[in-house]
């Protein structure tokens, strides 16, 4: 039959291989977030900070030039230690949650509303592909702005400073890099289970917000009206805060272990990646 | 003039995308067919027309009355756009009850008119349930009775006989020439060419933001000169008949049908072909029917609009 | 055109209606429940465990009966574990546990107050005393929750999806073209609308106010809750807690309904708003008037001491701001209210319906 010789023929060329078949979901979602003009100049502006770092650090080893024109203490404009290195660290990773606020919620929820995950799991992508691959849009934004340039200054300032120093703040690199991971993949994984539970983009943007602030301000509640210290563990941001000031080696004013910070952080991101898994299925049954 | 729509050199732009230019219509009350492609404009022209978005140039009065005062306007006025979503969780009473007690009017009154405007597009047995559980069918006849049921004076339907079966739709376009009775305005918007044709008094063919055509589909048809009319002829003896005809230089074109029972002729003067018809009648050629075969709406939107075929 | 009252009235009430039901029981708002009624649990537990805990130290002090508030305030980091028996005498608790560094813990009780000793290795680590909660402390502990959580994070947020919602979350579920289908003035859609919001978020926040109030006062003794309310206080701070909050509605929902009918994503006004009430204190005088909190911090019925370990984003809240007679704090807020719906009224005159650019 005509019909029958004109059917459906399966694909037999080459085939992406099954561990990597995740990149394709980033590099389309890169490509559609910088035709958001707003967000490309909100992503450009992350980057002054970590520019006006490397002049710092570069001046700062750089004395006699600056003596030119204008007097200098003789240890240098400012210490390039633990606390320079924990504050860019805290604003970067504040601007990679402002980032994430407004790009992760409309990872998933847009797929769930128009009932796109069919059309993505009829495809050789699984479900954790799935999770990977738009997780991987955040990481990979989120990298660039926090500990892949927090490393190059750290480079830069081993480079110019002498040995000494390196062998006194080469855990700097470390706490960099575990610092803003541990919170890139938080975030990463919060915005995209808001995302995957509130089909409304907008409104999973501001939960973000809602968790951070509000978090903060349930467990001051809970504190002062129980007294009990142990309600900080609701407060992501205090739990964050201390997980850098101990990473940094900075003094905290957390009372809070830093075993005890990074358990809730991981159990946070266990809940989110629980919540994830419930919602990320090929078929939904409505019920109505 | 308080009595038409106007559109009065109503242009509408998207940003950089064009909507509708230079849109100057006046319509008659009827039914009146809006028919185009995709695109063509004419989902803008009715939101246009019912306020929902604003003309970038131009003006538009619907019997006197301008969108910008809804107070007064959408008393004379209703409208059952294309949009397939409903207040979540409402019934299919409540989403028109509720519509009307927007009126102001008294809870008993609303009611009344909401029973009435669901028993015309006949949803009585299922006013009580979910419109998300509603078919596609049942939605249509829901929104339609929602814009009917405040007895408006202009009604305008965007694609009112999508998703309908063959049953409800005889049913529905019955009810529009009951509707369009008594001097009422009904607009609505169409691909199903054929249908237009049974309802429309006239059309308004769109295409690419501008009307290409208006008015009564014969007369449109009249206007377009580089297309001659076909008409078919039944008769005994077709080679004679075409002999005949071929000593006229109004006609174009003439074919043997193929059971030999007729021709198919094509004319630039549609007016000669018939008083000559007349003449031959007359005579003794035996004529058995008279009838022009592209003077309906498919055929004005194939000449004027092109190959896109609309008809689904 | 004479203007017709009646009939705006009558619209006014049937756009409330249509709306009501989606402030108060749509499931995308369930989470406001969660922010208001949050603090209930919180003031509730407190009170159970208060309750809980006075017997508990009653039933201490009668096991140490000797105990006094004198002798346990004469207990000082330096002394030993027998000098301290001498003093406190044996206690009415005690807890041991760990080998290789055993820990000790000795309680003792005046009934009120609970002084908690820790050794370790038979050394002294730790001495604290737990005071009894006292009602000016839990109402200074009441009022800062007020301010710092409840109406700048709770009311806030909860505001801002409420009335984002109104019209932004109707765009997004494609069904505001009903209304602007209606015989009604968009001017009078904006006032339902605004009306139910007001309606719901009051009730929920107001309801979850007074419930938190009862709360707080729950594990006093009557004749010292019977004082406060005979003195009339209980019912001016309550009312005035009420007030502020439905005040809050007022003027965050307003500027949000102004939000969601300007903007497409409700988050950047929001945001500039939290920004802008935060950075409140270090404006200049004639800019702070142009905020909400500067109205409501000053109409709040206790004023709380600034706490200098409020921690992590919450320490921008925090602020102190000029006095303001209470009449002008009202109309101020209702003013400023006026003006952001006028505005929406205006705005909304304009707008057109175009879902897909959702």
């Amino acid at each position: 039959m005509a019909v029958y010789k004109r059917s459906y023929k399966a694909y037999t060329g080459h085939l992406t291989p099954e561990w990597s078949r995740w990149i394709v979901i980033p590099r389309y979602a890169w490509q559609g977030l910088f035709r958001l003009r707003l967000l490309t100049i909100f992503y450009v502006l992350c980057f002054f900070y970590p520019l006006g770092c490397a002049v710092v650090i570069y001046l700062n080893n750089n004395l006699a030039f600056i003596r030119q024109y204008m007097p200098v203490p003789p240890n240098g404009i400012l210490d390039i230690g633990n606390k320079f290195f924990l504050t860019y660290t805290v604003v970067q990773c504040t601007l990679a949650f402002i980032l994430t606020a407004f790009i992760g919620p409309g990872l998933v929820s847009p797929d769930l509303a128009n009932n796109a995950l069919p059309l993505y799991f009829s495809r050789p992508v699984s479900r954790t592909g799935y999770v990977v691959g738009k997780m991987m849009v955040i990481a990979g934004l989120l990298s660039m702005i926090t500990w892949i340039p927090g490393l190059m200054l750290f480079g830069l300032q081993a480079s110019l400073a002498d040995s000494k120093w390196v062998t006194d703040n080469w855990k700097i690199a470390w706490s960099i890099f575990f610092s803003a991971s541990v919170w890139i993949v938080f975030v990463a994984m919060l915005s995209l289970a808001l995302s995957a539970w509130v089909r409304w983009r907008i409104i999973a943007g501001g939960l973000m917000l809602v968790v951070l602030f509000v978090g903060a301000g349930l467990a001051e509640a809970i504190r002062q009206v129980w007294r009990i210290d142990s309600a900080r563990f609701l407060d992501v941001s205090s739990n964050m805060g201390n997980i850098w000031t101990h990473m940094f080696d900075v003094k905290t004013r957390y009372t809070l272990t830093l075993e005890d910070s990074i358990m809730v952080l991981a159990g946070y991101t266990a809940l989110c990646i629980w919540l994830l898994a419930r919602k990320i299925k090929a078929c939904e049954v409505i019920r109505g | 003039m308080d009595n038409e729509i106007i559109f009065d050199n109503v242009s509408k732009f998207y940003g950089e995308v064009l909507g509708v230019n230079r849109v100057a219509l006046s319509i008659p009350p009827g039914i009146t067919s809006l028919v185009g492609p995709n695109g063509s404009g004419k989902t803008t022209l009715m939101n246009l027309m019912t306020g929902l978005i604003q003309p970038t140039r131009g003006s538009i009065t619907v019997r006197g009355m301008s969108p910008k005062d809804p107070e007064n306007f959408f008393r004379t006025v209703g409208y059952c756009s294309q949009f397939d979503s409903y207040p979540k969780g409402f019934t299919g009473y409540q989403f028109v009850y509720s519509f009307l007690r927007l009126f102001g009017i008294t809870h008993a009154e609303a009611n009344d008119k909401a029973w009435a405007a669901i028993q015309r597009v006949g949803l009585e047995e299922a006013a009580k349930r979910k419109i998300a559980g509603y078919s596609k069918g049942m939605r249509q006849r829901i929104k339609l009775a929602q814009a009917l049921s405040s007895d408006p004076q202009v009604l305008v339907l965007d694609e009112p006989l999508n998703g309908l079966d063959p049953l409800v739709r005889a049913e529905t376009i019955a009810l529009f020439r009951e509707f369009a009775t008594a001097g009422r305005h009904l607009i609505l918007s169409s691909h199903v060419l054929h249908e237009v044709d049974i309802i429309s008094d006239q059309v308004i063919l769109m295409a690419a933001g501008y009307v290409v055509a208006e008015g009564q589909i014969r007369a449109v048809r009249e206007e377009i000169e580089d297309h001659p009319m076909q008409i078919l002829i039944r008769c005994q003896q077709p080679q004679r008949l075409a002999s005949r005809l071929f000593e006229h230089d109004h006609v174009v074109e003439v074919k043997v049908h193929s059971d030999g029972g007729g021709l198919l002729v094509k004319t630039k003067s549609a007016d000669r072909f018939y008083l000559l018809m007349n003449e031959i009648a007359a005579g003794n050629i035996d004529i058995e029917t008279v009838a022009p075969v592209d003077d309906d709406v498919n055929s004005v939107y194939g000449y004027l609009i092109g190959s896109e075929e609309p008809t689904r | 055109m004479n203007p017709n009252w009646n009939l705006w009235m009558r619209q006014t009430w049937a756009v409330m209606r249509l709306e009501i039901g989606k402030s108060f029981f749509s499931k995308r708002g369930l989470w406001i429940y969660l922010l208001a009624f949050a603090p209930i649990v919180i003031w509730g537990g407190h009170s159970y465990e208060v309750m809980e805990r006075g017997e508990d130290r009653q039933k201490m002090a009668q096991r140490s009966p000797g105990v006094t508030r004198q002798k346990m305030a004469m207990i000082t980091d330096e002394m030993s574990k027998e000098r301290i028996l001498a003093i406190l005498g044996p206690p009415a608790r005690q807890q041991s546990f760990g080998r290789r560094h055993p820990v000790q813990i000795m309680r003792w009780s005046d009934g009120k107050a609970e002084f908690i000793v820790r050794f370790r290795d038979g050394e002294l680590e730790n001495i604290s005393l737990r005071e009894g909660c006292s009602f000016e402390e839990d109402s200074t502990v009441f009022a800062a929750i007020f301010q710092f959580f409840y109406l700048r994070l709770a009311i806030f947020w909860g505001c801002v999806f409420v009335f984002m919602n109104l019209f932004r979350g109707e765009m997004l579920d494609k069904s505001l073209h009903y209304y602007f289908l209606a015989p009604i003035r968009r001017e009078v859609v904006v006032a339902g609308k605004f009306g139910a919001g007001l309606l719901a978020t009051g009730v929920i926040f107001g309801v979850s106010i007074a419930l938190q109030f009862a709360g707080m006062n729950l594990h006093f003794p009557k004749e010292t809750v019977d004082q406060y309310f005979s003195q009339g206080h209980a019912i001016q701070h309550l009312l005035s807690y009420i007030g502020v909050s439905i005040l809050a509605c007022a003027g965050y929902g307003s500027a949000f309904l102004v939000g969601g009918i300007l903007l497409r994503n409700p988050l950047i006004p929001a945001g500039v708003l939290l920004l802008w009430e935060s950075i409140n204190g270090i404006l200049p005088a004639i800019l702070r008037k142009f905020s909400v909190i500067y109205y409501l911090k000053v109409l709040s019925p206790v004023a709380i001491p600034l706490d200098k370990g409020v921690p992590g984003p919450l320490a921008m809240l925090a602020f102190g701001t000029d006095p303001v007679s209470t009449p002008v704090a009202i109309i101020g807020v209702f003013g400023l209210a006026l003006v952001l719906l006028v505005v929406a009224a205006w705005r909304s005159r304009s707008m057109e319906i175009s879902y897909a650019a959702e």
